[in-house]
Order: C-alpha cells, then structure tokens, then sequence
C-alpha cells in the first residue's frame, strides 16, 4: 500500500529528473554568467564580475526592444492569421463535398516540413531575380522592392509571417476540422429548429464549442511563433539592418556569432521571465479549465 | 472513417446548391495551389538543370536531369552522410526519450496525483519554451565535457523536447486502455509490474509506435540543436541544406535535391500516421 502511493512519483521521477537537469544547467549557467564579463572570442573563462552592466548593455548593443517587437508582432499576427485562415480551410473541408477527404490528406504537406525546408522553399520562390512570386505579383500590378520582398525592411517580417503562416494554416485547418466533427448533429439541428441562420449559427454555436481546441492551438502556435528562429535563420537572418530580427535570433546572434557570452546570459534571462510570463498568463486565464 | 458512414455528410452536401458548390471548389482549388503548389514547384527544381533554376517566364516542362542528386548524394556525395547521421540522432532521441515517457505517462493515467495538472502543464511549457534559451549554454557544456560534435549531446539535448511531448501523447493513448482489464490481472494475481507489461504495453502499443514516429519526425526536422551542436562529420540532412549557401553563390538545386530527400521520411511517416495525424500534433488533446 505505501509502495503503491510512492509508485506514481517513482514513476514520474526519472523524466522529471532528466528535465530539471537538462533545464537548470542552462538557467543556472546564464544566471551566473549574466553577471560577468565573458567573451568567447577573447578568453576561455570568464574575466570579471560586471554587476548588472551585462543587463543594461542587452538594450544598449543589441536591438533587444525591436527584437521584442518584432517577435510579439510575429506572434500574435500570424497567429491570428492561421487561426482564421485555417478555420476558413476547415470550413470548406467540412462541406463534405466530394474530393474533400483527398484535399484534406494533401493539405497536411506544408506542416510536415522541417521550417528550415520550408524557408529554402520560399526564399527560393522569393528571389528577386527570377523568382516566381515576384514575377506573379509584378504580373498583377503589385510593386516589388527592387531588393527583393526579404531584402526590403518594410516586408522583411511580414515574408516571414507569411511562409509561417503557409506552413501551418493547414494545421489549424485539419484540427479545427476534427473539432467541427465532434460538435454533435442534434446541437447544429436543435439550433435550425430555432431558426439560426447559418451565420448565426457559427458565431454563437460552433465557435464557443471549439474553443477548448481553439485555445489550446492557438497557445502553442503563438508561443512557437515566438521562438521563430528556424524561418529567421534562413529567410533574412534577421535583416535587412535588424529589421526582422526575432528575440531568438537575436540571442544567437550575441551567443553564437559575436559569442558574448555574459551579455547572452542576461539576455538569456530576459527572455525567460517575458516567456514565463505569457505561459503562466495563458495557464491561468485560458487553459486551467482543461477538460481532456 | 468520420465520413464512411456519411449519413449527415451526403445530407449536408445534397443541401448545398450547385452555384454554391462551384464556389465552394474553385476557393479549395486556390487553396490546394497555395498551400502544395509551392512543394511541387522546389520538388520540379531538384530535377531541374543548374542553367534553369531561374527561368522567367517559368517553364512548367522541361527535360528532368538527376545531375543534382548525384552532386549531392554520389559524387562528391557530400550529403550522403548526413541522411545516416539524421537517422542516428532522431531514432536515438526516440528510443531514449520512449523509457522515460513510458512511466510517466502510465503515473499520469493512472493515478490519483497531487498536482497532476501542475505536472502536465510543466511538461508542456518545456515544449513552448524557446530552445534558443537552452542551446547557447548546452554549446559551452559540451565542449568543456568533450561532447561537442557528438551523436550523444543531440540525443540527449533533444529530451527537452522528445520527453514531454511523448508523455502528453502516450498518456492519451493509455488513457484509453480501459481499467478493468488492468484490474482484471491483479485479481489474477498480477503485480503492478507484471500487469503493465503484459496489459498497458500490448494495449498502448499502437499509441507507442505512433508516438516513436511523432518523435523521430519532429527530432528529424530539428534544425537548432544540430546546427549549434554537431560539427561537419556528425550534423543532419536538414542543416546540410544550408551548406549551399555559399559565398560563392546559391546552389539552388542542390539545396532543393538535399531539401527532397530531408522531406521525404517526414511526409511518409505522415501519410501512414493518417488518422492520427491531428492528435499526434496537438500532443494528445485533440483526439481526432
């Protein structure tokens, strides 16, 4: 009996012994470091206790409030644009129309790609000279950047949200769809009986019956947006300028190009409490009532 | 399977009036262009010759060449390493991350825990959080432990995402073992033990292997913690794509012959998952 009620936390302790390790390590290691001056370029070792100095020279050298911007903006754009444009897709799939079931098992294709696939695949598309995309918009009268839609600051962020966007429209798609099934027929007909117009019928039915789905996609999205470092990496590496530059990619810049060590680590713990922040936010406000 | 039996479906479609229906699938046509025109589109360049990557207006026919292949996967072959070197990093983070999971998910499905949402919900902020935050410091970890470059440091740095997304996903999956059949062997005299292995195991096996091909997949397609963590003899087919970007120009077939095979096993894997492929990405919540 004693053994049965310690069996579940014997069973849990492996992985969430292996997870602390793996995450404090790192969290400690920035936390200590955030406080020293170290260079990689210049010296093995840290060289000498710096106060907060690493914390203030975070908004001085690099462009960490732009960064911030950059990525909340990222964020919460495209993941509001998936989330509309995919429950558009699933609404069309849910007509039920003949074919639908193939269009939906082809759909999934984008979202099966590493982001660093799908990053060639649009700067590629993309090229100024050449590409296809500048071609068909030209073609229809839309004005391209002479230095190409990536190399343009003004559109720099946008294209990023937008290959995000083509890569997991069809994720929200093909879940909100599933959600559209499980919603019942007698609820859809009780509310015809009542007279619902269509319209009607989805703003105040099927959208609050899919909002447990909706929340819980919509946080994940939002936050792996945040992270967008893959798409970054590959489409503009942050620029032109810093223009496009995304928290993630800005701490890789300092860390792993310019390899300032300390000022990474305070930036490091920057980025850790605004992540904190917004999960905890999101836990509590959105997700505690979860019922799966 | 939702419209096999499709009693509400054909009902629902008799309904909607042929204008309405032309609508209808002129929008999905768009959408099925945007959204697999464009892999079509890299796929055809990877069988493109290198003089016609760009070719305004573009060329839908064209003689295919294999020459961008055989650069990159017979001679020289630089990428044909890497295709050994993903295989070894995604089905080492799956099998290390599977133990782990196992018990966890079976504590979470099975028992009256304390805190259990806590503990959930810490799992899943491990999967949200930016791994950025973790690799610059796993970077300098291993190269002070001689680890830097090695198979191990990705398969063990890759947990932070392999672990709690396979417990999320197996703990759906055993929830639906049903208890009684578990209760069933203990009355027979079965331990714990011996009832997880011969009860939950075979049950949940679907859901296992199912979570194993989530795993490989998304450890497959990881970008991060290959291109901080390997070094040229060790790193991945997905991070070799970026070799071609050269100072001394783009090789853009080479890229798209390299980024072929790299999407080739994910999309496979996809297609066999079918019915699962909607509660293997949201991590078990959504049931599909």
């Amino acid at each position: 009996m004693n053994l049965n009620r310690r069996l579940p936390y014997l069973l849990l302790a492996p992985s969430i012994i292996i997870l602390l390790a793996l995450i404090l390590y790192p969290l400690g290691f920035a936390l200590r470091n955030s406080f020293w001056f170290w260079n990689l370029q210049t010296s093995a070792v840290p060289l000498y206790h710096s106060g907060l100095d690493n914390y203030r020279m975070v908004f001085q050298v690099t462009p960490f409030t732009e960064a911030l911007k950059n990525t909340l903006l990222l964020a919460g754009l495209g993941t509001l644009a998936q989330f509309w444009l995919g429950m558009g897709v699933a609404l069309l799939l849910h007509t039920h129309l003949r074919g639908m079931g193939f269009c939906r098992a082809l759909l999934i294709m984008p979202t099966t790609l590493a982001p660093v696939v799908a990053g060639f695949l649009f700067r590629y598309l993309l090229e100024p000279k050449g590409g296809l995309l500048p071609w068909l918009l030209e073609g229809i009268g839309f004005p391209v950047p002479p230095q190409g839609i990536l190399g343009y600051a003004g559109t720099a962020l946008f294209a990023i949200g937008m290959v995000d966007t083509w890569q997991w429209t069809p994720f929200f798609a093909i879940v909100l769809y599933a959600g559209l099934l499980s919603i019942s027929e007698e609820v859809k007909e009780a509310a015809q009986v009542d007279g619902a117009s269509g319209w009607r019928m989805f703003w105040s039915i099927t959208l609050p019956l899919l909002r447990p789905i909706a929340a819980f996609l919509v946080m994940i999205r939002f936050m792996q947006l945040f992270n967008s470092f893959d798409l970054v990496f590959v489409l503009t590496g942050g620029g032109p300028g810093t223009s496009s530059r995304t928290l993630s990619f800005n701490l890789y810049r300092e860390g792993l190009v310019n390899y300032n060590i300390g000022l990474t680590a305070a930036m490091t713990w920057l980025v850790v409490i605004i992540v904190t922040v917004i999960i905890n936010l999101y836990i509590i406000f959105i997700f505690r009532k979860r019922d799966w | 399977m939702h419209w096999g039996g499709a009693g509400g479906g054909v009902e629902l479609s008799r309904k909607i009036r042929s204008r309405n229906r032309i609508v209808i699938y002129a929008l999905m046509a768009l959408v099925m262009i945007f959204f697999v025109g464009p892999i079509l589109w890299f796929i055809l360049l990877a069988f493109r010759h290198p003089s016609e990557a760009y070719t305004i207006p573009p060329q839908l026919f064209f003689e295919p060449t294999l020459q961008s292949f055989e650069r990159t996967f017979v001679d020289p072959g630089n990428n044909r390493p890497q295709v050994l070197n993903s295989i070894i990093v995604s089905t080492g983070a799956t099998l290390l991350s599977l133990p782990f999971a196992m018990s966890a998910a079976y504590a979470l499905s099975r028992f009256a825990l304390r805190g259990k949402d806590f503990i959930m919900n810490w799992y899943i902020s491990l999967l949200i959080a930016p791994p950025i935050v973790f690799v610059i410091p796993y970077f300098i970890l291993m190269s002070r432990i001689g680890w830097a470059g090695t198979y191990q440091a990705m398969i063990l740095t890759l947990q932070t995402l392999a672990i709690p997304f396979s417990v999320w996903l197996l703990k759906s999956f055993m929830d639906e073992v049903p208890l009684d059949l578990e209760e069933a062997a203990w009355v027979d005299g079965a331990t714990r033990l011996s009832a997880f292995f011969r009860i939950i195991i075979p049950l949940a096996l679907p859901g296992i292997i199912v979570t194993s091909m989530f795993t490989f997949v998304f450890s497959w397609n990881n970008v991060l913690f290959p291109l901080i963590l390997s070094k040229q003899s060790t790193t991945t087919l997905p991070v070799g794509t970026i070799s071609f970007f050269a100072s001394t120009g783009v090789y853009w077939n080479q890229i798209a012959a390299t980024a072929v095979v790299a999407m080739l096993p994910p999309m496979l894997i996809f297609l066999v998952l079918g019915r699962y492929v909607v509660r293997g990405l949201t991590f078990g919540a959504v049931k599909g």
